[in-house]
C-alpha cells in the first residue's frame, strides 16, 4: 500500500459525493428513527445496491450506516430516547444538558466526537489493518465474559446514589434479558407462553418503552422538557452555541481520541456491538474521571465518551469482514451480501486481489464522516429548537409513534404492546428512582453475558477456571479489578489528604 | 431522605417496593419456568435470580426498619403525584392500549388519526384546526414511512384500502 494508492482512493472516494451525501441524510432520518436500523435500510435498498458497481454500492452503505450511528444521538439528547441501542448511555448526560439549556451545545458535542471518533478509529484501522484483524482471534468467549463485566460495571455507576437500588435494577434487567430460549437446548424459559419471545426480549421494544414511553409519562407533569433557567438559552440560541460546542469537543480531544479506540476494539470482535462499546466507554470514562460524581449531571464527557464509542465500532465491525470473511454484524453481513453477488470474496486474499475495495471501504468511511460534519453540524442549532414545543403535544407524538416504531423492527403487534409493559415499568422506575438505565443494560448485555458465559463453560465442562485461563483474560480480569479499585482508592487518599 | 421528603414527615415507600415485587413475582416465575432444564439452560438464571432475591431482602430490610423507626409508611405518593397528572397518565397508557388493539379493525392510519385526536384532547389542546393537522401530519407521516415506504406488515383498514384501489 502506497501513498499514491491511498490519495487516489481518497480523490476517488470524494468524486462519490453524490451517493455520499444522500447517504448520510438516509441514515440520520434511519439512526434518529427508534425502530428502524442500518441494516433493515441496507435490505430495502439492496435491489438499488446490487444494481450499481461495487464501490459507488460501498460508499452509499457505508455513508447511511456510520450516519445512523451518530444520529441515534440526536432524539437521545433532545428527548431521552434513543434512536439506536448505542445511543442508550448518550442519553445519561445528553438529556440532562438539554434540560439545562444546552441543547445545541450537547448536538455539537455528539456530532463532533461522533465523526472525529470515528475518523480517528478508521484511520487507525487504515493502518494496522493486517494487525487489528488478529485481534478478534485472541477475544474468544472466555475473554467476552470480562469485557461484558466491563459493561455491566456500569449498573454500579450508575447507580452511585443508591447502589442497592441500581442493582435491583440492573439485575431485574439481567433476569429479563434471560428470557427466551437457551443458546444450547433451545428450550424456552420464561416466555409466558409467547412464541413471540421465544428469541429473547426484542431490544427495540425495551428501548421504546423504558425510554420513550416512561419519558413521556414523566413530561405530563411539565409544560416543557427544559428547565424554567433551560427556557431562555433554548429559545435564543445562535451560532455561537455551536461554536461553543466544538470549543468544549477541542478541549477533550483526547476524551474522544481513547473512548473511540475503546468503541474501534469492542467492534473487532463479532458480535459485539455498539451498545457494549457505548456502555464500557462511558463507564471507563466514569471511572478514570476526576469528577466521577458530576456524570449524570449533564457533562460533555458523558456525551463524548459513548458517542466517540460507538462511532469507533464503525470501522472496527468491518474488520473481521475484510480481513477474516466473518461479519462482526448485521449491517456488515449484510454489505457482504453485497460484496458476494459482485463476485468478491471476503478473507485475507483481498488485500491482494481486491485492495481497492479492501482498504477502499474504510477509505470511504473516513471520507463519509468528512462529509458528515459539514452537513449535520449547521442543523444543530435547529434540531435543538424542538424542546421548546409543548408537552401537550410532544406526549400524544411520542408515545404514538415510538408505539408504532415499535412493530417496524419484527412487525409483530405483540411488540407495539410490550413496549408499552416496559413503558409503565420504566415509569415506575423511574418515580421511584430504580434507573432504567441500569435496567436496560441488565436487558442488553444479559443475553451476551450469558452465551459467553455457557459457551466457556461448556469448554470446560462446567469449570470456571476456564475464565483465567488465558493471559489476554487474566490481563482483562486485572485491568478491570483496577478500574473498580481506582475510585476508592482515589477517594481514600483524598479523604486522607483533607 | 428523599427528595421528596419534608423534615417532620413520613417517607411515602409503598411505592419503593412496586419494582422489587414486580422483580420478585418475576424471579419466582422464571425460576418455575426452568426447574425442569439442563443445567447449562438455567446456570445463568439462577446465578442472576439468586442475586436479585438477595438485593430484594436487603431492600425489604431496610424499608423494614424504617417502618419499624417510624420514620415511613406505606404510602405511593411519589407514584401518583401530582394528582392533576395522574388522570392523564392513566388516560394515555389505555389510549395507547386501545390503539394497538383497534388496529385491526380501522388499520394504522385511521387508527393513529384517532388515537392522536384523542391523546391531544387528552393533553389539553382543544383548537379544532389544531387537532386536526397535528393528528393528520402523524398519521400521513406514518402511512408513508411504514405502508409506502417500508411496506410494513400492519393491518389495512378503510383507509389503506381505499388508497390502494385509488392507486390501481
Amino acid at each position: 500500500m502506497t501513498w499514491d494508492f491511498l490519495l487516489g482512493q481518497f480523490a476517488t472516494q470524494f468524486g462519490l459525493w453524490w451517493v455520499i451525501v444522500p447517504g448520510i441524510l438516509i441514515g440520520i432520518v434511519v439512526g434518529a428513527l427508534p425502530g428502524f436500523s442500518a441494516q433493515n435500510t441496507l435490505i430495502m435498498l439492496l435491489p438499488l445496491t446490487l444494481a450499481v458497481p461495487v464501490p459507488t454500492a460501498l460508499a452509499f452503505m457505508i455513508a447511511l450506516y456510520c450516519a445512523t450511528h451518530l444520529a441515534g444521538g440526536i432524539p437521545a439528547i433532545l428527548v431521552k430516547i434513543p434512536g439506536t441501542g448505542g445511543a442508550a448511555a448518550t442519553t445519561i448526560d445528553g438529556y440532562p444538558m438539554t434540560q439545562k439549556g444546552q441543547a445545541q451545545q450537547a448536538l455539537v458535542l455528539c456530532f463532533t466526537a461522533s465523526v472525529f471518533g470515528g475518523l480517528i478509529s478508521t484511520l487507525v484501522t487504515i493502518g494496522l489493518l493486517p494487525w487489528l484483524s488478529k485481534i478478534g482471534l485472541y477475544l474468544r468467549s472466555v475473554e467476552m465474559v470480562v469485557v461484558m463485566l466491563f459493561g455491566l460495571t456500569l449498573i454500579a455507576v450508575v447507580a452511585a446514589k443508591d447502589l442497592l437500588k441500581g442493582l435491583i435494577a440492573g439485575f431485574f434487567g439481567l433476569l429479563i434479558g434471560v428470557i427466551g430460549t437457551d443458546h444450547i437446548y433451545n428450550t424456552p424459559r420464561a416466555t409466558f407462553g409467547f412464541l413471540e419471545l421465544y428469541d429473547g426480549v426484542p431490544l427495540v421494544p425495551a428501548l421504546i418503552g423504558l425510554f420513550a414511553i416512561s419519558e413521556a409519562l414523566v413530561m405530563i407533569e411539565s409544560k416543557l422538557i427544559v428547565s424554567k433557567e433551560g427556557q431562555g438559552r433554548a429559545s435564543h440560541a445562535h451560532w455561537a452555541d455551536t461554536v461553543e460546542g466544538l470549543r468544549m469537543a477541542a478541549s477533550r480531544w483526547w476524551h474522544i481520541v481513547w473512548t473511540s479506540f475503546v468503541g474501534l476494539f469492542i467492534g473487532i470482535v463479532p458480535g459485539a456491538g455498539a451498545s457494549i462499546a457505548a456502555f464500557v466507554a462511558y463507564q471507563q470514562s466514569r471511572m478514570w474521571s476526576k469528577h466521577p460524581q458530576r456524570y449524570g449531571t449533564g457533562i460533555p464527557e458523558g456525551v463524548i465518551a459513548p458517542e466517540s464509542a460507538n462511532n469507533g465500532v464503525t470501522s472496527g465491525t468491518l474488520v473481521p469482514m475484510m480481513a477474516l470473511g466473518v461479519p462482526g454484524g448485521s449491517t456488515a453481513a449484510v454489505m457482504m451480501i453485497v460484496l458476494q453477488y459482485h463476485g468478491m470474496v471476503m478473507g485475507p486474499r483481498l488485500f491482494d486481489t481486491h485492495p481497492e475495495i479492501a482498504y477502499g471501504v474504510f477509505i470511504s468511511m473516513a471520507v463519509a464522516y468528512i462529509f458528515m460534519i459539514f452537513t449535520i453540524l449547521p442543523l444543530a442549532r435547529y434540531m435543538s429548537r424542538i424542546v421548546l414545543i409543548g408537552t401537550s403535544y410532544l406526549v400524544p407524538v411520542i408515545v404514538l409513534m415510538t408505539i408504532v416504531a415499535a412493530f417496524a423492527g419484527r412487525q409483530y403487534q405483540f411488540d407495539m404492546a410490550l413496549a408499552l409493559v416496559f413503558g409503565v415499568i420504566g415509569y415506575i422506575a423511574h418515580k421511584t428512582d430504580y434507573h432504567v438505565t441500569a435496567i436496560l443494560i441488565g436487558v442488553i448485555l444479559g443475553p451476551l453475558f450469558e452465551e459467553y458465559l455457557v459457551r466457556s463453560l461448556r469448554i470446560s465442562e462446567g469449570d470456571l477456571a476456564i475464565l483465567f485461563s488465558s493471559p489476554t483474560a487474566n490481563t482483562l480480569w486485572a485491568l478491570l479489578v483496577a478500574s473498580l479499585a481506582l475510585p476508592l482508592v482515589r477517594a481514600w487518599l483524598k479523604q486522607r489528604a483533607g | 431522605m428523599s427528595s421528596n421528603e419534608t423534615p417532620g414527615s413520613k417517607a411515602p415507600l409503598g411505592a419503593d417496593l412496586v419494582i422489587p415485587a414486580l422483580a420478585l413475582a418475576f424471579a419466582a416465575y422464571f425460576f418455575v419456568s426452568i426447574s425442569d432444564l439442563a443445567w447449562e439452560a438455567k446456570a445463568n438464571g439462577m446465578l442472576i435470580g439468586g442475586v436479585l432475591l438477595l438485593l430484594i431482602a436487603a431492600q425489604l430490610a431496610r424499608v423494614g426498619l424504617r417502618l419499624w423507626a417510624g420514620t415511613a409508611d406505606f404510602g405511593f405518593d411519589r407514584l401518583l403525584r401530582p394528582r392533576e397528572a395522574l388522570a392523564k397518565r392513566i388516560g394515555m397508557v389505555a389510549l395507547t392500549a386501545l390503539f394497538i388493539f383497534s388496529m385491526d379493525w380501522l388499520g394504522l392510519t385511521l387508527a393513529l388519526f384517532l388515537a392522536t385526536v384523542a391523546a391531544l384532547v387528552l393533553m389539553g389542546v382543544r383548537k379544532p384546526a389544531q387537532l386536526f393537522w397535528t393528528s393528520f401530519g402523524v398519521a400521513v407521516f406514518a402511512y408513508v414511512m411504514f405502508i409506502v415506504v417500508l411496506d410494513a406488515a400492519f393491518p389495512r383498514g378503510p383507509v389503506e384500502v381505499f388508497i390502494a384501489r385509488l392507486l390501481s
